[in-house]
């Protein structure tokens, strides 16, 4: 199939917004203009894998259709990345290619859910990613680009087309890209690349099938309790809960406050469950509680997830502001588990 | 200016029908549910049509584990020895 793929080739006169027109006429764009993918900068592209082009690092789960790095060093450079971004873009792809992930329900659901990527580790800085101000927003490109191939190939290769296949009743603005770096200059924790045990000099991408973003404001607490209780509020709204992962990225202005008292990670994760969750009454109340539907069957009461340990936590964002972030999970259950993986590092050689 | 596809070719699907068959009279019937809340409801009532139009049973209702992804092989492949046909419903 690469080699096929490889002779799709499209002659154009030397004319760049001809060319951007040219790939919406084809289908080809997330309704933004797309950088044209010309021969050199696909080269380029893949230059940055040492493995073949036709390697196939991602098969859909429901229709066999394969990723292969060339398709994805395409689909790279449509959406504006430079080739140092590349490896992220393919360890995402790894990632959710792992079964937990469920990539086709995640991506197909009336839910709505988009792959959330957080970088961890020295690769943040190396190529430029933001973890602080504004950091969901605009103006990195790092950021944008590499969400953004995401949902390209998503898009053109996976062919996960609104309306078709991927049938999300009202989606979110994540769907464009979503993704994310952890703050390491002010995390008083371990790194998410630690935490997977990758190492320190290691980089990695946790990738979350996410939906909506939920900003959590508190400009007055200034106690764990009252920070995390906040937060433990949102992710108990009855709109979202659910036995599902969470991800939580705290302000450094909230961790500031939470670390500065001697918390824990760990201390921080287990309030949260604990703080976090609504009666099976108040549940079967609005109609969200079902004992053959739920992994909630059989609990005194729904918390958020299952456990602690299902609520990742991370730090990133503007050092002024009370706000932090919760990012509830795809679906009512646990229809997807997040999943890591190192990027740049072949695992298996 | 060359530029390259961004697409793929649609995978080969090696996948085979089942044969048809030649009748329903007296067939046991199969039910996997998608585990959503209607689910149960919707094929225990299709279920109830083919029994009464064609006889014959239905065997005990499976569910899936996950709504969103592929009943797992065993399921199926224990279905496949238990009934003449399945009935899978997306409920919701």
């Amino acid at each position: 199939m690469a080699e096929e793929q490889a002779q799709r080739v499209h002659e154009l006169p030397d004319d760049a917004l001809a060319a951007i027109d040219y790939c919406y006429e084809q289908g080809w764009t997330d309704g933004l203009p797309v950088v044209p993918p010309e021969a050199s900068r696909v080269a380029a592209m893949l230059a940055m894998e040492g493995r073949p082009p036709e390697t196939v690092i991602a098969t859909h789960p429901a229709t066999n259709i394969e990723l292969t790095l060339h398709a994805a060093a395409v689909n790279a450079v449509m959406a504006g990345a430079l080739p140092e971004y590349f490896p992220v873009v393919v360890a995402a792809f790894e990632a959710m290619d792992k079964e937990p992930f469920n990539f086709h329900g995640s991506t197909a659901s009336t839910g709505g859910s988009a792959p959330l990527l957080i970088v961890s580790g020295p690769l943040v800085d190396e190529i430029g990613m933001n973890a602080g101000v504004n950091l969901f927003g605009p103006g990195n490109r790092a950021n944008a680009t590499i969400g953004r191939a995401v949902r390209l190939i998503i898009l053109n290769v996976f062919r996960m087309v609104p309306g078709i296949s991927d049938k999300s009743t009202q989606g979110h603005p994540g769907k464009y890209s979503f993704c994310i770096a952890e703050r390491a200059d002010v995390n008083p924790w371990p790194g998410l690349n630690e935490e997977q045990g990758f190492g320190p000099d290691i980089s990695c991408v946790t990738v979350f099938a996410g939906a909506g973003f939920c900003n959590v404001e508190n400009h007055g607490g200034n106690t764990p309790e009252a920070i995390l209780t906040t937060i433990a509020d949102a992710m108990a709204n009855y709109g979202c809960l659910s036995s599902g992962q969470s991800v939580v990225v705290l302000s450094p202005e909230h961790v500031n406050i939470i670390a500065g008292t001697g918390w824990s990670k760990a201390d921080a994760q287990s309030f949260l469950y604990a703080a976090a969750h609504r009666s099976v009454d108040a549940m079967q109340a609005i109609g969200k509680f079902s004992p053959r539907e739920h992994a909630f069957a059989g609990r005194e009461d729904c918390h958020r997830g299952l456990s602690a340990e299902d609520i990742l936590i991370t730090v990133g964002g503007g050092d002024a502001g009370g706000h932090s972030a919760f990012i509830p999970s795809w679906s009512r259950t646990r229809g997807s588990i997040m999943q890591s993986q190192a990027i740049g590092v072949c695992i298996d050689c | 200016m060359q530029l390259i596809d961004p697409t793929v070719s649609l995978a080969t699907d090696a996948k085979v029908r089942a044969p048809a068959l030649t009748d329903l009279a007296g067939k046991t019937i199969g039910l996997l549910s998608n585990n959503k809340v209607n689910a149960d409801v919707l094929l225990t009532l299709t279920a109830d049509l083919f029994v009464g139009k064609y006889g014959g049973k239905v065997a005990k209702m499976r569910y899936k584990t996950n709504a969103s992804a592929p009943a797992p092989a065993e399921t199926l492949t224990n279905l496949s020895h238990e009934v003449d046909y399945l009935i899978t419903a997306a409920g919701d």
